[in-house]
């Protein structure tokens, strides 16, 4: 498999609080990566520099070998990106969300955006600012997925779902991705959810990877569920 | 991408947009209402133009990142394929353009409703200073300012009502800061900007603090980390602090730099050794024959642009000192034609030599041997009694200063106490020298005074006679003067040669030619070119171009040249180097033509189109000089390769 993302030696920190320190990976295309870390170890930190909305303080990353400074935004129309928390223009209707995205990514796909829409039960008339959390999530999913991603980034998305929803999330889309040859990168601290879908397991610890394994063969190694392996990991120190 | 952007701003801002609208509604509505309330409908005039748009302007501005910051969407927008440059752009733009949008409204009822300009066009007065330009000019400018500021400012905080007043007090503070500065004196002179200039200077100050913070608010807003607020706004402050002063220092360069209206001017006070000399509001430069290019010989601001005399090597001229407490006061000041030298010979600190404070000075000429200037000074002047001479003499080391005593009648007194003189050239191995008397009475009366050096006494050598022509009327030995006079006030002027020695005329024209004040002597001075108005028999005047000859003492050829005086005006007649043939300025067919020893066309250059009122023209051994008296830039034409250059701009 090739490598589509390079990161080496980023670092951030705000304030006094060091989150990322010299923190070095690499992502080879079309697997499914399972980022665990505890709260405020660096995992929406990490999501958010990959997706250029904050800068970092030292590093670089590297798409397909060319390295993005961070004021280039082009490779972002490659990039599909689920927050934690879902920002929106609350102002705008669902419909019109969708339609002010599609003018930046070439490969937008309407027809799967409106099948997902459905799918999710959002109303496309309905304003952003009525939505709950979870349906604004469910929003964010269908626009990152209509882009047509090469990398998928979700920044731990599944806890504000519902229980239909993230099993279907979990068992079809993320599936039907990683099928597509989608990279996918997905931050998490819900390690069951984690568990059915994981190719290759990242744990972040201490600002830097503490495991960067196929989960299988960590499995195998270990004989230890994920939850285990990842507690394991971060109760080192 | 960008039109999305700007489109979904309008979509959010619409509401304040309408709001405004409806402002510009009232106050219509207010003005059909009623017509008879002037006094009401002008201080609605005035609201509407310096506290609606300026707050306006301050709202939309300060809305620009608020439902960003609310939202957090920022994260959204950042996380998209888009330039951050084009977001804060877009917004911008979309901000600026329901300014604009207001602005065009209230333009449309400006052209409707003639009253509107009667109440707030012209020149206005604001808070004691004078608005030239109007209050809808000012309002405009101001109000783009603002929106500009609070609009930067805007990326700070997620509270629109602090941006507002942050952006009240930076905005508004550094306006009334650079206004203050521009307005700011030293004695009664202003420090920075002459009063003409102060609102183009204020217009420069506005643009560059809106680029400074707009400068710094993207480059904030694309790099910085807008998780971490204090970090932001140390990044922001870090980036405008500098960019501020570089844009005062820029103003500052302006109004010091670059000219306004009426302060350039490029005028030339003669030549010596083949070298035309000129001065300009930057300075004293001549061209230089050896080098081929403009040789400056003082870069000083503030000269007198018709105070200049160079002859044998050495060069004098005027120049105010702006700076000085009491009043403007001038100086005096020498140099060798190099350059060295360079000497302030009259002016401040020059008092203990007998030479009165703040006195202007009205003409000066350079002794042929160099080594004498005799000054005109005006009268009345501070601290010259009014009996006083306004003829001086002092050597070039600024030593030997002399007030001459000067006949009454030479001063135009008592009959023409607004007499006007000076100087014509030096005579008798400057024993002497010849003065222009003009006065302004109607009909005018010319005299041409002689004032002797050895009996201090002036006496009148022709009486309704003027010199031939501004510049250089006298043949480069020394030994002629060109005149014109009339034999009979109100008959036309007969052009003749005045002798240097002997003061004896003669004439070169008669019967009924006018003379035409351009003539031109070649090197040697054997010859000279003139142009007089001939009467036809029938069909309009004639301008015919001539050269008389001193030697034959008879004019040796002309031509009839045109019928159109605006183009004869301009003539110029220059000799070229061989002393045989003429250069001559045609501005209507805008060329150069060269003229054969018969005087007929020989060759014709055209003028480049970037030379927009050609005038003054001077030769230069293969090098002809024109100045441009509309940007006042001199050009070099290399006649041998017919090639043009602008070597002064």
């Amino acid at each position: 498999m090739s490598e589509l993302l390079r990161i080496e030696g980023l670092s951030k920190s705000f304030g006094r609080h060091r989150v990322l320190l010299d923190f070095d990976l690499t992502i080879e295309s079309g697997r499914v990566y399972g980022l665990l870390g505890r709260n405020g170890e660096g995992k929406t930190t990490l999501a958010r520099i990959l997706m250029g909305v904050i800068p970092a303080d030292a590093g670089g990353i590297y798409y397909r070998g060319r390295k993005i400074p961070f004021l280039d935004s082009a490779y972002k129309r490659e990039f599909g990106y689920v927050p934690e928390d879902p920002f929106f223009d609350e102002e705008m209707i669902v419909q019109g969300s969708l339609d002010f995205n599609a003018r930046f990514y070439p490969r937008w796909d309407r027809k799967r955006a409106a099948e997902d829409i459905e799918r999710f039960a959002l109303d496309p008339k309905a304003r952003i600012r009525t939505l709950s959390r979870g349906m604004k999530l469910k929003l964010e999913l269908a626009m990152a997925l209509a882009a047509s991603p090469e990398f998928l980034i979700l920044d731990d998305p599944t806890s504000g779902l519902d229980v239909p929803t993230r099993r279907d999330f979990l068992r079809d889309i993320i599936r039907e991705l990683a099928a597509s040859g989608t990279t996918i990168l997905f931050a998490t601290h819900l390690v069951h959810e984690l568990e059915r879908i994981v190719e290759r397991l990242l744990i972040l610890h201490a600002g830097r990877l503490a495991l960067d394994e196929d989960f299988d063969k960590v499995k195998a190694q270990t004989q230890m569920n994920l939850e285990d392996i990842f507690v394991s990991f971060v109760s080192k120190d | 991408m960008f039109g999305a952007l700007f489109i979904k701003e309008w979509k959010q801002k619409a509401l304040t947009f309408f709001f405004g609208l409806g402002i510009l509604v009232l106050f219509l509505l207010a003005h059909l209402a009623l017509p008879g309330k002037r006094d009401l409908l002008e201080w609605l005039t005035y609201a509407l133009l310096l506290l609606f748009f300026p707050f306006m302007a301050l709202i939309l501005g300060s809305s620009g990142f608020e439902s960003e910051f609310r939202n957090g969407s920022w994260a959204y927008l950042f996380s998209r394929p888009i330039n951050k440059a084009t977001i804060w752009l877009a917004k911008y733009a979309a901000l600026l353009s329901m300014l604009a949008a207001l602005w065009l409204v209230f333009l449309a009822l400006w052209l409707v409703f003639p009253w509107l300009s009667e109440l707030a066009g012209g020149t206005r007065v604001l808070l004691g200073f004078i608005i030239e330009t109007g209050f809808p000019f000012w309002s405009l400018l101001q109000s783009v300012f603002l929106l500009t500021v609070a609009f930067s400012l805007s990326i700070l905080h997620e509270k629109q009502s602090n941006i507002l007043f942050l952006s009240l007090i930076v905005g508004l503070g550094l306006t009334v800061a650079v206004w203050l500065a521009l307005n700011s004196k030293v004695g009664q002179n202003p420090v920075w900007s002459a009063p003409s200039k102060a609102i183009t200077t204020f217009l420069v100050s506005q643009i560059l603090i809106a680029l400074a913070f707009a400068g710094a608010s993207i480059l904030t807003f694309a790099r910085s980390d807008f998780s971490q607020a204090r970090e932001k706004t140390l990044s922001f402050l870090g980036r405008t602090i500098p960019l501020v002063v570089l844009a005062l220092a820029g103003t500052a360069a302006w109004a010091v730099l670059v000219p306004g209206p009426g302060e350039r001017y490029l005028y030339s006070i003669g030549a010596s050794g083949g070298e035309p000399y000129y001065i300009t509001e930057r300075g004293v430069f001549k061209y230089s024959a050896t080098k081929n290019r403009v040789q400056w010989l003082a870069k000083t601001r503030q000269i007198d642009f018709f105070l200049g005399s160079v002859s044998s090597g050495k060069i004098a001229y005027t120049a105010f000192d702006i700076r000085s407490k009491t009043d403007v006061a001038e100086e005096l000041w020498v140099a060798n034609s190099d350059g060295t030298g360079r000497k302030r010979v009259l002016g401040r600190g020059s008092r203990e030599s007998g030479w009165p404070a703040g006195m202007p000075m009205a003409d000066l000429m350079i002794s042929p041997d160099g080594a004498k200037i005799v000054l005109l000074t005006q009268k009345p002047a501070k601290g010259l009694a009014a009996e006083g001479s306004p003829l001086w003499i002092l050597n070039m080391d600024g030593t030997g200063l002399e007030n001459l005593p000067a006949d009454p009648v030479l001063l135009g007194l008592p009959t023409e106490p607004r007499a006007y003189l000076h100087f014509v050239s030096w005579v008798r191995d400057v024993h002497g020298f010849l003065i222009l008397q003009r006065g302004f009475a109607t009909p005018g009366t010319f005299r041409l005074w002689l004032y002797d050096l050895k009996s201090r006494i002036a006496r009148i050598v022709l009486e309704n006679g003027v010199t031939a022509s501004w510049q250089s009327p006298v043949s480069p030995g020394g030994d002629f003067l060109a005149i014109k006079y009339q034999k009979t006030p109100g008959k036309p002027w007969t052009l003749a040669l005045l002798d240097l020695k002997t003061l004896e005329t003669t004439d070169i024209t008669g019967g009924e030619d006018r003379v035409w004040s351009q003539i031109s002597w070649d090197q040697k001075g054997d010859r000279m070119a003139y142009i007089v108005r001939r009467a036809q028999a029938s069909g309009p005047d004639v301008y015919v171009l001539a050269v008389y000859s001193v030697a034959e003492k008879k004019t040796i050829a002309e031509t009839v040249m045109t019928s159109k005086e605006e183009s004869a005006l301009l003539y110029s007649p220059t000799w070229l180097k061989d002393g045989a043939r003429l250069l001559i300025l045609d501005r209507p067919e805008s060329c150069l033509k060269i003229l054969g020893p018969d005087l007929s066309e020989v060759k014709r250059i055209m003028l480049p189109a970037w030379i927009r009122l050609p005038a003054g023209l001077h030769v230069v051994g293969d090098q002809a000089l024109v100045e441009d008296e509309q940007t006042y830039t001199l050009w070099r034409l290399d006649l041998n390769k017919e090639t043009w250059k602008k070597i002064y701009q």
